[in-house]
């Protein structure tokens, strides 16, 4: 039968037409409703997935020491980052993540999940300065997860390794207790100074990030750029410091736990600040490792990243004698021609207290007594006291307060008064006649930071100049390299009276030319090219029933040495503290360190001086360094 | 030539070249800057082939072709036996012959001779009636190979065969009300099963069954790219070579599953009415062919493949959109791919036989 002629087929075929149509229409109503209605939404879609805002970092300054020489540089390197918009979601992506690059993957998932609530900004840094198998292994896992890519960010390299740790301190990213203390001033993956002058100086040496709007690819590449804001780098800027003079103290102290300081007289520029042990900053640039909790925060036995001249507080010993006797002859109960007489111990309040001399030295007066630093004077002379008479003077002169360094957490300095006893201690607020005798030789009670204590000494170098000691001496000029002078912070005066002053000066020239520091063979040898002034201190740590007690205990029992000192002796340019943590007599401990520092200053620096610093880190991905171009 | 030219349905051809064109046009735009920046021209010569096989067969007369749907049939399935066992294996999935580097896919040809051979089986009978034989003989020559391409697996392929099972019965005289019963008791029956039925395991079993390779997330991911990259192409598209999903690779496989989003990307809305146009006016052209032809079995041929026609449009162009299921069925001219190119080619050549018999007598 001829299907033309079939009307049930032509029927069929006819709807079926229809139906055709009815699909195109249908097709043609959902094309309508995707490319005409929800236009405007896709076209956003595809608009976010393709252009990116990426930030730019910013180059930190350099830090230079007084000479121009680099203590902290830049160097280029390769970081493995997850950009904000890119951040997984799954928890089996990011457990894989997690897995593939050895990271742990609870840490990762909060980093995550704080990194996604934080909004736009520096992207999440997966795994830091890859090294060749560290780019091999980002390169591998980039394949699996195309939302990862490799950044080229500056990284601060640290010249002198452990020559300056506590002074520059480091970087590292700006965590969450400090972004929720300061959330309009931290921005989440933003690098901050942590530690040192890296913190203290974050603000000048930071710069300001730029960003690119581009064009990316499915893989992140970027196809094109639309424009960007190019960043600034931070400015570079001149220290205070003295990598030669910081090289000797590290050197001079060599393995022994201790703090060295030394000011510049005329403007309190720190010349030296040395913490030992000193910690390599370059390591902590990284993720802490297991190790490296071990080997530094965890060890309470030499506290490495306690910054010694800061936070140390130490017993100043027989440095204090000094403020002791300002005390005293201000108050006028005794005049620099005054003799006592030591017997080796002295009675006070029915208890026996003994001079550093058993057989005594005999009659003494004030020089004398400073230059032999015999106890009993001292001890009289406190006696002859009110504890609040010594804290006052000390406030007069500034021992009472922070020095105001440019450096973070300065500790203060502990001068027991009555006040301080009520508040220190509730249970017993009564302050015993008793305790000021200890407090006559710097023990008991007393306790300083060696910046603190160099200042005093300062302040008695410069007849009266209360200084404030800073790191920063000025920026760098942009296009010479050379040093925009910052006006250094002004120094206070103080009523030294001048007569009683020249005492002092004698007493501490005394000491080292026929005093107790004189004993010592480099001293003296030091001392007589390059004359200088300075005091003994031996701060107990323990208290020993005789010497041979105290012969027999354990290294960390025994008494720290210091010195603290001026030089040269008639015309003082620098200030000085020392001290050698359970080194025994500051006289041989101390005081050669001391030494050592006036003989480098005055002598070796100007004819030889040392090499600029150079670090032993080797980074073989970035041998060309960033100058931060301004 | 000119005589064998002649054979040509001038509508029919038109349309053709013009779908040829836009297709060609989307390979450009998707393969550039990729490592598949030649693959316009090497479909070209597909196409070029597949219009001398469009020639060869308007030419032939249809009947000498039908003569020899069973000898084919028979032919086909062999084949589709063997690639199971000596195909070449891609993706998880065996359902290549590799001949002097050129994959070829004997599925997509056998669901054109399955065609043939039921067309002409069922032509052969009374008209206006569908006995129980005939359907259940139909329904066993079309599951067979469907079942062998499942074993592939391959279920898009496979159920490009369901409008023979279902058009030609009709176009034959089968009632409507029992086709109609019939998808009501497998919608209503499948939905309640999976509704109520199935334990959760058991329908990721059948889901697997559904599709061994089934990966949700990164299908999700092909297809949101694919509804941003129509939905950001508006009106009038963003351009020839302009789409940024295009361009930027956001798209994937975007020369053969996700080509037409490519089309809507850059040529707008007003692009895809075109495209939607010209497919509208093939199928009405080749169901004219279907109420022209001479015999039944030509009539159930052309009404079979507008369905089959229809099938890939309503699946590939509405699951690029996100509205079907991600089932990977190419859409005609417009996807990259040998062996389905010579084998809508041949479909049309055989209808533009069928056409130029109608018109000659």
């Amino acid at each position: 039968m001829d299907p033309r002629q079939r009307p049930l087929l032509r029927r069929r075929l006819g709807a079926f037409k229809v139906l055709t149509w009815g699909l195109v229409g249908l097709l043609v109503v959902i094309y309508a409703w995707l490319q005409l209605v929800r236009h405007s939404e896709f076209k956003q879609l595809a608009l976010q997935q393709a252009v990116k805002v990426r930030p730019i970092a910013a180059p930190r300054g350099l830090v230079l020491d007084r000479n121009g020489h680099r203590l902290v540089d830049n160097r280029r390197a390769l970081h493995l980052v997850i950009q904000r918009e890119d951040l997984p979601t799954s928890p089996e992506v990011i457990a894989a993540l997690a897995e593939a690059l050895f990271l742990d993957p609870a840490a990762l998932t909060r980093k995550i999940q704080s990194y996604r609530l934080a909004g736009k900004g520096r992207p999440l840094v997966l795994k830091e300065n890859l090294d060749e198998s560290g780019i091999a292994l980002a390169e591998r896992v980039r394949a699996r997860y195309p939302f990862l890519s490799v950044e080229v960010a500056p990284r601060r390299v640290y010249l002198g390794d452990e020559l300056a740790g506590h002074v520059l301190g480091y970087v590292g990213e700006v965590d969450e207790p400090m972004m929720k203390a300061k959330p309009d001033l931290y921005r989440l993956g933003e690098t901050i100074g942590k530690e040192g002058f890296e913190a203290s100086g974050n603000d000048k040496l930071k710069g300001v990030d730029g960003q690119k709007r581009i064009l990316v690819d499915q893989l992140g590449t970027e196809v094109a750029n639309f424009g960007q804001v190019d960043a600034a780098a931070g400015r570079s800027l001149f220290l205070t410091l003295d990598a030669g003079l910081q090289k000797v103290a590290q050197d001079a102290l060599g393995q022994e736990a201790g703090a060295v300081v030394v000011l510049d007289l005329r403007d309190g520029g720190v010349l030296a600040l040395y913490s030992s042990p000193s910690y390599d900053p370059n390591l902590f640039l990284n993720r802490l490792s297991q190790d490296m909790v071990d080997r530094y925060l965890a060890n309470n036995l030499t506290r490495p990243m306690v910054n010694r001249p800061i936070q140390g507080i130490y017993a100043p010993g027989s440095t204090f004698k000094l403020l002791v006797a300002l005390a005293a002859l201000e108050k006028g109960v005794v005049t620099p021609q005054t003799v006592i007489y030591c017997a080796g111990k002295k009675n006070f309040y029915g208890r026996d207290f003994r001079c550093d001399k058993p057989t005594g030295h005999g009659g003494l007066s004030m020089v004398q007594a400073i230059a032999q630093s015999c106890d009993v004077y001292f001890y009289e002379l406190a006696s002859r006291m009110d504890i609040d008479d010594i804290y006052a003077t000390a406030e007069k002169y500034g021992l009472t307060e922070r020095t105001g360094i440019d450096l973070p957490q300065e500790k203060r300095t502990r001068i027991p008064s009555r006040a301080w006893k009520r508040k220190a201690a509730p249970k017993d607020p009564k302050w015993y006649a008793g305790e000021t005798i200890s407090v006559g030789i710097g023990q008991g009670a007393v306790g300083v930071t060696p910046l603190g204590l160099a200042r005093f000494y300062a302040l008695l170098a410069t007849r009266g100049k209360l200084l404030v000691p800073h790191l920063f001496y000025g920026f760098r000029d942009n296009q010479t390299n050379a040093l925009e002078l910052a006006t250094p912070p002004p120094a206070k005066d103080t009523p030294l009276d001048p007569k009683l002053w020249a005492i002092l000066d004698e007493g501490l020239a005394e000491v080292v030319l026929n005093g107790t520091a004189s004993s010592n063979p480099l001293v003296r040898e030091i001392a007589k090219e390059i004359p200088f002034s300075g005091k003994t201190g031996t701060a107990q740590v323990a208290t020993f029933v005789d010497r041979a007690h105290y012969a027999r205990q354990a290294k960390k029992l025994k008494d720290h040495a210091l010195f603290a000192g001026y030089a040269p002796r008639d015309t003082p340019q620098i200030a000085f503290a020392v001290v050698v943590e359970n080194a025994g007599f500051g006289a041989t401990s101390a005081a050669p360190v001391a030494a050592k520092l006036v003989k480098y200053w005055f002598v070796d620096r100007l004819q030889n001086p040392l090499p600029p610093p150079r670090g032993r880190m080797v980074d073989p991905f970035a041998p060309q360094q960033v100058e931060a171009p301004e | 030539m000119r005589e064998r030219l002649r054979a040509l349905d001038p509508r029919l051809l038109w349309v053709l070249l013009a779908l040829i064109l836009l297709g060609t046009l989307t390979l450009y735009s998707a393969g550039r800057n990729t490592f598949q920046s030649g693959i316009w021209l090497k479909q070209s010569l597909w196409n070029l082939l597949g219009m001398l096989l469009l020639l060869l067969l308007a030419t032939t007369d249809p009947r000498r072709i039908f003569r020899y749907s069973f000898p084919s049939y028979l032919l086909g399935l062999v084949v589709l036996a063997a690639v199971l066992v000596v195909g070449k294996k891609i993706g998880g999935a065996t359902r290549w012959f590799v001949i002097a580097g050129q994959t070829f896919q004997p599925s997509e040809l056998m669901k054109w001779v399955t065609l043939l051979y039921v067309s002409h089986r069922l032509g052969s009978r009374n008209a206006d009636t569908v006995s129980r034989l005939e359907l259940f003989g139909a329904v066993g020559l079309v599951v067979f190979p469907m079942l062998l391409i499942q074993r592939q697996p391959d279920l898009g392929m496979a159920l490009s065969f369901l409008p023979i099972l279902l058009i030609i019965p009709l176009m034959k005289g089968l009632r409507a009300r029992w086709v109609v019963a019939l998808l009501l008791l497998i919608g209503v029956g499948g939905f309640g099963a999976w509704k109520f039925g199935l334990k959760p395991y058991q329908k990721q079993r059948v889901l697997i069954f559904l599709d061994p390779s089934s990966d949700l997330q990164g299908k999700g991911y092909q297809v949101n790219q694919s509804r941003i990259a129509i939905g950001a192409g508006g009106l009038i598209g963003k351009g020839f070579t302009s789409g940024s999903q295009t361009q930027l690779n956001f798209l994937p496989v975007k020369t053969t599953d996700f080509a037409f989003s490519v089309w809507a990307e850059e040529r707008g809305f007003l692009g895809v009415l075109l495209a939607l146009g010209l497919f509208g006016l093939m199928l009405s052209r080749i169901l004219d062919a279907a109420r022209e032809a001479h015999t039944n079995a030509e009539a159930y041929f052309c009404a079979g493949a507008a369905g089959i026609f229809s099938l890939h449009l309503l699946v590939n162009v509405g699951m690029v959109a996100g509205a079907l299921p991600n089932k990977g069925m190419v859409l005609p001219f417009f996807s990259a791919g040998g062996s389905s190119t010579l084998s809508f080619f041949l479909a049309l050549g055989l209808i533009m036989g069928i056409l130029h018999r109608s018109r000659v007598k």
